[in-house]
């Protein structure tokens, strides 16, 4: 018997992320140069010891499962090891969607008995964070808990974006609330649930209800024993493209707590279709590189100052990136001047393209929650022609090219997306 | 497609890299700021899909058995893929080590025989260089030719350090050899053997065979000579860089050659694989580069901190710099600590060593020193804070702090 398993939530849509979900699941976005954000709860199954782990995708699964692969780089791999992922698939009666994060639990209560458990452990793959979770295994067996809920303190004006609760002095939460208007505590649920699993699979059978945060839980505090496990350390759910940029810079303060080397975090370094390692970074005669993290295949000619580069990223003579985070394989060419922005994969940022100069007080006018701080996104494989200048707030979709700039100037908080042929 | 079995010779320890080949063979010396030198040949293997590779190994196995694993990072493991080390065993008779290259080879004949292949492909591990093998194949075989060997032009000047042939000039590719001379003082020719030979397996056990009964065992030595004149032997000629990389300097200079604005060595072109598991290469974060960093002309991988100056050097993984510490051409292994306001000038360091706070190594202000004023460094030694080293110096692995009585090392020194 295993004592835990481990069931990862992988299928969320991020849909505030905005065009860096288009093509991927949450978990798959890139994060840090050469992590993607499920690396971070991979890493910290891995490192808690646990050797299984099944993974729930639903939405855009691709590059999620290819990335995921085998299991090898998380040590997922012999006998008795193993990273499974589990697809929504037909039911008896219809194609039945993952409803929510207890239907998705619901709709593999097969998997679940069949592989024998004295506990569930419940993840998320959205959140950059370390935790070992034996020490909450623990508490959970302690406290002979039902249900035991990581929870952890957050700023009151970030409450409303999370489940909440009020405890006991022994830690068992006696109230609930799902996303509060008005807060009446600051201890916020992280989205990990440890469930003993024979009351896991009553409960689920029990009722219908989809959603543990909004449904489950507030009904079984009020018979069951449900736990609060209080977690402190670094922890962000980058749903919002402001989280995810912070988060990103985090990696550069070193006071901010983000450490993925020292946290034992892995990447998958053997992308699909990358055909050879990535040789080392290379800094070229009279480039500038300060406060910034570099990841290998990276050759820098012009000048980079607090941002993230992922591998094999190209900045020519005469470019100047700041405060931005750069994926895999863009090319940022002379003269460009790349300023709080987010790149995605494979973008052509061609001679003297300004990207986020100018005043950020205009917020995007299609998304005007999401961009409003003078960020900028720029889609995967989208080509910037020469001369183009974007401001502050703005959306360019993924692959866009030279016909979507008739215009040379795009002002602060637009959006273009790509000409359908 | 021929079914083609190479048989790597990877256990030379070659004594001229110093203090680098104490602990391992000079195919795992690493290479260009993440690799190993036998990554050229494994990687040149795989995209020449050559997939049963053989590797004969003997001094200091250790870090090489840990590199290669199981072949799974150049792709080599399958039904039909695989990588085998090949150490040597005990006969029936007496403990046998291999006494030579043709020895090596000739001591797993029945691993060659249970393999079945139509070709041998007999190659070095030692040297740094991209080669498609194919069409020195459908040379051997357009040729119908028993041995192929490989040979890049050199210098003049160095042409004694090599095996140096006579080729026919029947074609571009190369032609009969006419004359093959082992290390000569008056060379005939400047084209030096890559140690690159396609042999007829029936002729290779052949010459193998005649070959055990004398008592000096190498391919360019013995058997080449021996089969001139006797069999269809042709020279294949390859352009392009070659590493020999036999002596510190050109192991220093083979670095340097992949920095720069044009390097000689492109290695991103190159496409070589490694293995990410050995030194946890995968463990380490992208390279964190602080404010105080000043980096020019200079090459690094995941896991480097720097926050002092660096320039025309490369750093292996994990290698720290620290503020006000500075780094001049220098090749810096995994795991290189550089205390604050330290100083190298052309240093190469195994891993983990520490150099130091204020320690000076290597600044030459002009002077000539030995082995061309590189200051080699062996793995895991500390040197203490506020030491001054000349240029030219041998710091021998191991050394705890305290094991340094002297404050000045004179130039050319060595320290055990």
């Amino acid at each position: 018997m295993n004592e835990t398993l481990v069931m990862l939530l992988a299928g969320g849509v991020g849909s505030r992320l905005n065009i860096m979900v288009e093509a991927r699941a949450k978990p798959a976005v890139p994060f840090g140069g050469i992590y993607r954000i499920i690396d971070f709860t991979l890493s910290n199954v891995m490192n808690s010891g646990i050797n299984n782990v099944a993974v729930l995708t639903q939405y855009k699964p691709l590059s999620l499962m290819e990335h995921i692969g085998t299991g090898t780089p998380w040590d997922f791999i012999g006998r008795g090891r193993g990273a499974k992922i589990l697809p929504p698939r037909t039911g008896q009666k219809d194609s039945d969607w993952y409803k929510g994060t207890a239907d998705a639990m619901r709709q593999n209560i097969d998997y679940i008995s069949s592989h024998p458990s004295r506990e569930v452990l419940v993840l998320s793959g959205d959140h950059i964070y370390y935790m070992d979770y034996r020490p909450m295994l623990q508490f959970h067996r302690r406290k002979r808990a039902d249900m035991t809920i990581a929870m952890m303190t957050v700023p009151m004006d970030q409450i409303k974006h999370f489940g909440t609760a009020i405890t006991d002095q022994k830690g068992r939460i006696m109230e609930w609330e799902e996303k509060p208007e008005v807060p009446r505590t600051n201890l916020a649920s992280m989205g990990i649930y440890v469930f003993k699993t024979s009351y896991l699979l009553s409960i689920l059978q029990k009722t219908g209800e989809h959603d543990f945060g909004k449904h489950i839980i507030p009904m079984a505090i009020k018979k069951d024993s449900v736990y609060a496990y209080p977690f402190q350390g670094y922890w962000r759910d980058v749903g919002t493209l402001d989280a995810y940029w912070r988060a990103n810079m985090d990696l550069l303060d070193p006071s901010s707590g983000l450490t993925p080397e020292t946290w034992g975090v892995r990447p998958n370094l053997e992308e699909a279709g990358l055909m050879s390692d990535w040789p080392p970074a290379r800094i070229l005669p009279g480039a500038k590189v300060s406060n910034s993290v570099i990841s290998a295949g990276c050759v820098i000619e012009g000048t980079v100052e607090h941002s993230v580069l992922s591998p094999g990223v190209y900045v020519a003579k005469g470019a100047r990136v700041t405060d931005s985070v750069i994926m895999h394989e863009c090319q940022i060419m002379t003269g460009s001047r790349i300023t709080m922005a987010i790149l995605d994969k494979k973008v052509e940022a061609g001679k003297g393209v300004i990207i986020g100069s100018g005043p950020k007080d205009t917020p995007n006018q299609e998304f005007p929650e999401q961009l409003f701080t003078g960020l900028t996104i720029i889609g995967k494989k989208t080509v910037l022609p020469p001369g183009v200048c974007i401001g502050p707030n703005s959306i360019v979709y993924p692959g866009c090219g030279e016909a979507n700039f008739g215009q040379k100037e795009v002002l602060p908080g637009s959006v273009i997306r790509a000409l359908t042929p | 497609m021929q079914k083609i079995l190479a048989m790597i010779l990877a256990g030379g320890r070659v004594d001229e890299l110093s203090v680098l080949t104490f602990y391992r063979p000079k195919s795992a010396v690493p290479f260009g700021g993440l690799y190993r030198v036998i990554d050229c040949p494994l990687s040149n293997l795989r995209y020449s899909n050559i997939e049963n590779v053989g590797i004969l190994s003997q001094y200091r196995s250790y870090s090489l058995i840990n590199h290669i694993g199981q072949g799974a990072s150049w792709d080599m493991v399958g039904r039909h893929r695989g990588v085998t080390m090949l150490p040597p065993f005990q006969g029936h008779k007496a403990s046998d080590w291999y006494k030579g290259t043709a020895d090596a080879v000739f001591q797993n004949l029945d691993f060659i025989n249970y393999h079945k292949p139509e070709l041998v492909m007999v190659l070095s591990g030692d040297h740094i260089y991209r080669m498609d093998y194919q069409p020195m194949l459908a040379y051997h075989l357009k040729k119908k030719a028993d041995l192929t060997a490989a040979f890049v032009a050199v210098e003049t000047r160095e042409a004694p350090r090599f095996g140096l042939a006579r080729i026919a000039d029947e074609d571009k590719a190369g032609g009969k050899i006419l004359l093959y001379q082992e290390k000569p003082a008056k060379p005939a020719s400047n084209w030096a053997s890559m140690t690159i030979y396609l042999f007829r397996p029936e002729v290779l056990r052949e010459v193998l065979q005649e070959n055990a009964k004398s008592d000096s065992h190498e391919f360019g030595r013995d058997i080449i000579p021996a089969m001139l004149g006797r069999y269809k032997v042709y020279g294949y000629k390859h352009t392009g860089y070659w590493g020999y990389s036999r002596k510190l300097e050109e192991y220093w200079q083979a670095n340097m050659d992949t920095l720069g604005r044009r390097p000689k060595i492109v290695l991103r072109e190159w496409m070589l694989r490694t293995n990410l598991d050995h030194q946890a290469i995968r463990d380490r974060q992208p390279a964190v580069i602080g404010k105080t960093a000043r980096i020019n002309n200079t090459s690094f991988y995941h896991g480097c901190r720097i926050e002092g100056q660096v320039e025309n050097s490369v750093l292996f993984p994990g290698v720290r710099i620290a503020n006000g510490a500075i780094v001049k051409d220098s090749v810096l292994f995994f795991d290189t600590t550089v205390e604050e306001g330290a100083f190298l000038e052309k240093v190469i360091s195994d891993v983990d060593v520490v150099i130091g706070a204020h320690t000076v190594m290597g600044k030459r202000n002009g002077a000539v020193a030995p082995q061309g004023g590189i200051t080699v460094i062996g793995r895991s030694t500390q040197i203490p804070a506020g030491l001054t080293i000349g240029p030219g110096c041998t710091i021998y692995p191991d050394l705890r702090p305290e094991q340094f009585t002297k404050k000045k090392i004179p130039s050319g020194e060595a320290v055990q």
